[in-house]
């Protein structure tokens, strides 16, 4: 692989078994991801999503398969790929205590940037995402929408070729929801490539370039979304192809 | 290095706004050595272990007082008192002092001590000689009064009164062989004239012996004072020397809190997931936040240090002394334990599964180490077997080095096998610690 491929991520027959467990999380799973694109990864609870995202962002080793990032293979060079992707996890993964200035200072540190340059990216993300305002204010202060929204900050803020975002609307205002949907179009518009998981159908509909519906660490269906709906053509929206091809039984 | 400092100053920070961390680290540490300090001054000083503080008052000031005075002076740990507030107290006052518990005891010699004490002797000496048949004594009773502290344990009471009856033999007996050397030669001169008659008369009358009285205080049997085990006599602390540094090591391990509590928060909050996806090694995550609590510790220490040398005698204990050992070495020995102490922190941030695991089992471990260490109650009061369980703590370890140091004079070759043990400590911590953490992301629990 070299680092002019077109594709944002490579993955190739990618397995995942975790230690005294009986299935695999992820079961082969090969997939294309086009720089630029926005790319959606639906599936169930259990399904695979947050271990194919903790791969794909370098944190966990597959048991076998090949991963190359903007053409980088990061199973061989993480750190370099480390330089080019951002994360955003499903939790707040901020300090409370600490403001959301504070926050994106130390993360931003963390990333290799430092003095204007730092103050100008937190400037710019905290003025995208609309907390500005309350840069100063310590998280633990911040409503659910904006927490979400300051999570969101953390994972621009270095710029990253490759965005990956774990849920990134759970549990926010119709408000904020529209913020980050906005923020995400704008983020694909400069270039980036967005991974994103969630569980919010006509929002993955209305979003993303192309989407995987995955369970049982398998990709079951992938397209466009018109594609996919194309497919099955008896549905008439995407959550009821989600829960046609996810069965209707409850997941832990 | 710069995601190095950028994590010590954050975590610095993020300690800086935790009240109730702060007042764990600096605050309990402090009142302990304080508290512990006072109270086992107090305990040693109703022992006697720290010396025997007597208020003197003699209102005889005759041949009794002088002799009091110089035995007294002479005995080992014994300060004697003749004012307070720069003049005589009258008796009440004297009592009320001791009452206070100023002082262990007062030794009390009435008026008319000395002159009865001599009329004693000399009638002692008249009936040692047969030179009268009288047993009734019409003089006065000679009555040393002694008034104890009422807190004053009974075994020292009963030694201190031991070492009264020996003075008072003392001057006894050499009032008496005053009176025996004054009377011996009438008692010759009468047993002469007795045997000879007139013949007696011409002869001249012998001279009083001058005996040398210092053989009364020379033993000749002497007692010789060993240790049942085996062991070679130790050097015991004061109770300043012993808390000052055990308690300022107790603070230093409960960091292992705060820290630990930082590596959990992160794991739970998502932190750490989004750490391990930048382009830092993780290592130079942990060690900012370990240089972070190490300054911590290092802040501590110096506060406890403050508090025993300047704090501590102005609420009445001696000052702490840090002997003669070399500053570096104490630095060696201080870091060693601040090192075991963070890799302890370390261990628990990565093994306990929540805060709350982390907070019952981290205290809980700090305090039966302590306990086991000896910064509760000094190794050497502890039964035979406790000290041997002891040698498993590294608070035990880190304490035995700064007793080598601040008390038994020891120098760097005789705190190395500590010095090595906890830093041996140390690295099994953050080993240990590293292999866990390794397994955990395998198994994808963040």
């Amino acid at each position: 692989m070299v680092a002019s491929s077109p594709f944002a991520l490579e993955i190739d027959d990618l397995a995942k078994l975790y230690e005294g467990a009986d299935q695999p999380a992820l079961d082969g799973v090969s997939l294309r991801i086009r720089r630029g694109e926005i790319f959606g990864l639906l599936g169930p609870n259990g399904a695979g999503k947050t271990t194919a995202i903790s791969i794909l962002s370098t944190i966990m080793q597959p048991s076998s398969g090949r991963v190359a990032v903007c053409g980088i293979d990061s199973l061989k060079h993480p750190r370099q790929v480390r330089r080019r992707i951002g994360l955003v996890p499903q939790d707040i993964a901020l300090y409370p205590e600490l403001t959301a200035w504070e926050n994106l200072a130390y993360l931003g540190r963390l990333q290799g940037l430092g003095g204007r340059h730092l103050k100008a990216r937190i400037q710019n993300v905290l003025q995208a995402v609309g907390l500005e305002q309350s840069a100063h204010q310590k998280i633990n202060t911040y409503s659910g929408g904006m927490k979400r929204r300051a999570n969101l900050a953390a994972g621009m803020l270095h710029e990253p070729r490759v965005l990956f975002l774990d849920e990134p609307t759970i549990g926010i205002d119709a408000q904020s929801r529209q913020l980050i949907m906005e923020k995400l179009q704008a983020i694909k518009k400069s270039g980036a490539t967005i991974i994103y998981t969630t569980h919010y159908m006509e929002e993955a509909q209305q979003l993303c370039d192309r989407l995987a519906i995955i369970d049982k660490g398998r990709i079951l269906v992938l397209g466009t979304p018109a594609e996919v709906m194309a497919g099955h053509p008896h549905c008439d929206n995407l959550g009821e192809l989600f829960l046609e091809l996810t069965g209707r039984a409850l997941r832990d | 290095m710069k995601q190095f400092i950028a994590t010590a100053c954050k975590e610095l920070l993020l300690l800086r706004r935790d009240r109730s961390g702060l007042l764990v680290l600096f605050f309990m540490p402090a009142v302990l050595v304080l508290v512990i300090t006072l109270v086992q001054e107090n305990v040693l000083k109703t022992m006697g272990e720290t010396g025997t503080d007597i208020l003197f008052l003699d209102q005889d000031r005759g041949m009794v007082g002088q002799r009091m005075t110089a035995a007294l002076s002479e005995a080992d740990g014994v300060v004697l008192v003749n004012t307070l507030d720069g003049r005589q107290p009258d008796k009440a006052t004297a009592l009320q002092a001791v009452a206070r518990g100023d002082f262990q005891l007062c030794l009390y010699i009435p008026k008319g001590m000395t002159s009865a004490v001599k009329a004693k002797a000399r009638r002692a000496a008249l009936r040692a000689l047969s030179m009268t048949g009288e047993s009734d004594d019409p003089s006065p009773d000679a009555e040393l009064e002694v008034y104890f502290d009422p807190t004053v344990m009974g075994g020292f009471r009963s030694a201190v009164k031991h070492m009264l009856h020996l003075m008072v033999m003392q001057i006894e007996v050499q009032e008496k062989l005053d009176q025996v050397a004054v009377l011996l030669p009438e008692k010759f001169q009468s047993a002469l004239e007795e045997a000879l008659g007139p013949m007696a008369a011409g002869m001249p009358a012998g001279s009083s012996p001058d005996f040398n009285l210092q053989w009364t205080s020379e033993p000749i049997i002497k007692i010789r004072e060993a240790s049942a085990l085996e062991t070679a006599a130790v050097k015991m602390p004061t109770a300043v020397q012993q808390n000052v540094p055990a308690w300022s090591l107790f603070g230093i391990f409960f960091i292992v809190l705060p820290m630990a509590g930082s590596f959990i928060k992160e794991r739970l909050y998502g932190v750490e997931q989004r750490i391990l996806s930048m382009p830092v090694s993780y290592l130079a995550i942990v060690a900012g936040k370990a240089a972070a609590y190490m300054l911590v510790c290092w802040v501590q220490f110096g506060l406890i240090l403050i508090i025993g040398k300047v704090l501590l005698p102005l609420m009445g204990s001696p000052a702490f002394e840090l002997g003669s050992a070399a500053s570096l070495t104490v630095v060696l020995v201080a870091f060693s334990a601040i090192l075991g102490a963070t890799g302890y922190g370390i261990l628990l941030g990565t093994v306990a599964r929540s805060y709350e695991q982390a907070s019952m089992f981290g205290p809980i471990s700090i305090v039966i180490a302590a306990a086991l260490g000896g910064i509760m109650v000094p190794v050497y009061a502890m039964p035979v077997l406790m000290q041997k369980i002891s040698v498993v703590s590294p608070l035990a370890w880190a304490q035995n080095a700064f007793l080598e140091l601040f008390v038994r004079g020891g120098d760097l070759q005789a705190v190395m096998p500590q010095v090595a043990l906890l830093m041996i400590f140390a690295s099994a911590c953050v080993g240990t610690a590293s292999l866990l953490f390794i397994r955990r992301i395998r198994k994808g629990r963040f």
